[in-house]
């Protein structure tokens, strides 16, 4: 059977309303994900054990539990129990609490990367917690935060994948779709991991150009010649 | 409707069968997956530009697709190029050519941190290449690579609750046999969870025991 493209054509408008749901969802979950994520980081430096182990132990259930097995206590237990659950509520909460505790774990892998010294420096001279996090801490982990939530965000675009079985509407059930009507089984891979790799290389690219824009990133060089001018 | 232990007594025996192959399944995966990650690592120094460039073909396609989706294609598309294999077989398959792809990241980590001296002094005591390979190299990368390998491990563990999707009974398919029999799908999923946790917990434990291990020895 040779390669043809026309059946990629003709199965167009499949594909592109699957690209088009899975960027919405990976969109929504990876805004509310990075958002969730902060308090859970900031929850592992508190000084109360009533912040500290809610998110241990969230973290450790989300990190030690396949994806698959989230979305289907989301899907299938909620309702149960008296939340209501659309498919796509459902595939926005899982892969928002799963993104959120990923990013979470980076962020505070980040913010253990600056320097004790500093903050308590900063306390000491009489700056608030909150004031200390924005003008300290915050912009000094940009640079180590940035590649390891690129990398997460790859991931989170992959694992959206596996919301077809909850009958998402996105790319891989397009591909399914496709596969199923048409059987045409190698232009089918062959589109589908050319529009994964697209999205995936979009963020990718997307977040180098953010990297390059973060004070710590622009540092190595320019911080000695900073330092090398205030020395005169 | 209320959280009844009976039924998750009653799911249990049916689920720890599931975690048995959900065991096995990760455990050959990964032992295959260490195997491709060896064979990627040498056909990367290859001579043959037409094996490196079908290597780097291999590695940005398992990176650059969703599991889910190599899953599916080698369980549905490989029929239709003359290879008919049991779910079983191709869900294997599946997950390690998917974990090689990363294991061979780790080997070129591990060989990394290998101190280049040592290389030079078997050269200079006269080894040939493939000695040195199975005398200095391959010892240390294995013991380097031995706390990500686990870390590889428990995520085959969670990663191969997808083969449920292609009818391997494993921990999850397992769980959904359970509820459409009883219909109680908050007992059996949580005690899935449960399960799944204890197994991946534990592992991360022997993880971060190794890397201390593995530091000792780094020095």
């Amino acid at each position: 059977m040779p390669f043809s493209f026309s059946v990629i054509v003709e199965a167009w408008p499949t594909f592109q309303a699957g690209l088009i749901t899975t960027a919405i969802f990976c969109c929504a979950a990876s805004v509310l994900g990075l958002l969730l994520a902060v308090p859970i980081a900031l929850a592992h430096f508190s000084r109360s054990w009533a912040a500290r182990v809610p998110a241990a132990v969230l973290v450790e259930i989300v990190r030690d539990t396949p994806f698959l097995v989230q979305v289907f206590v989301i899907y299938f237990v909620l309702p149960v129990v008296g939340v209501p659950m659309s498919s796509t509520a459902a595939g926005i909460l899982a892969l928002t609490i799963h993104g959120a505790v990923y990013f979470s774990e980076s962020m505070r892998g980040a913010i253990l990367s600056v320097p004790k010294g500093q903050v308590d420096a900063a306390r000491a001279s009489g700056m608030s917690y909150p004031l200390t996090m924005r003008r300290i801490v915050f912009p000094q982990m940009m640079g180590y935060v940035l590649p390891p939530i690129s990398n997460q965000l790859v991931g989170l675009i992959k694992d959206s994948a596996v919301l077809s079985i909850i009958s998402v509407p996105e790319l891989s059930m397009a591909f399914q779709n496709v596969l199923g009507t048409t059987f045409a089984a190698p232009e089918a891979f062959v589109a589908v991991a050319v529009l994964y790799w697209l999205l995936t290389s979009a963020v990718t690219l997307m977040m180098s150009r953010l990297e390059r824009l973060t004070p710590t990133h622009r540092s190595a060089q320019e911080m000695t010649s900073l330092l090398a001018k205030a020395d005169r | 409707m209320t959280f009844e232990w009976k039924y998750v007594d009653h799911a249990l025996p049916f689920l720890l069968e599931g975690t048995l192959i959900t065991v096995a399944v990760s455990l050959l995966a990964v032992a295959l997956g260490l195997l491709v990650g060896i064979l990627v690592v040498l056909g990367r120094q290859s001579r043959f530009r037409a094996l490196r460039a079908f290597i780097a073909g291999y590695i940005s396609i398992v990176r650059g697709t969703p599991l889910f989706i190599q899953i599916l294609i080698v369980y549905y598309a490989l029929p239709g190029l003359g290879l008919d294999l049991p779910r079983f077989e191709s869900g294997v398959i599946a997950l390690s050519l998917n974990s090689g792809a990363y294991i061979s990241e780790m080997i070129r980590g591990g060989l990394m941190a290998i101190p280049k001296g040592q290389l030079d002094a078997a050269r200079a005591v006269g080894m040939p290449n493939r000695l040195i390979w199975r005398r200095i190299t391959l010892p240390q990368v294995l013991v380097l690579i031995l706390p990500p390998l686990t870390m590889e491990f428990t995520g085959l563990l969670k990663s191969s609750a997808l083969l449920s999707v292609i009818g391997i009974v494993e921990l999850t398919r397992r769980a959904q046999e359970v509820i459409g029999e009883t219909l109680r799908s908050p007992e059996v999923w949580l005690a899935t969870a449960a399960l799944y946790f204890i197994m991946c917990f534990t592992l991360g434990t022997v993880t971060r025991r190794l890397e201390k291990a593995a530091a000792v020895y780094r020095l």
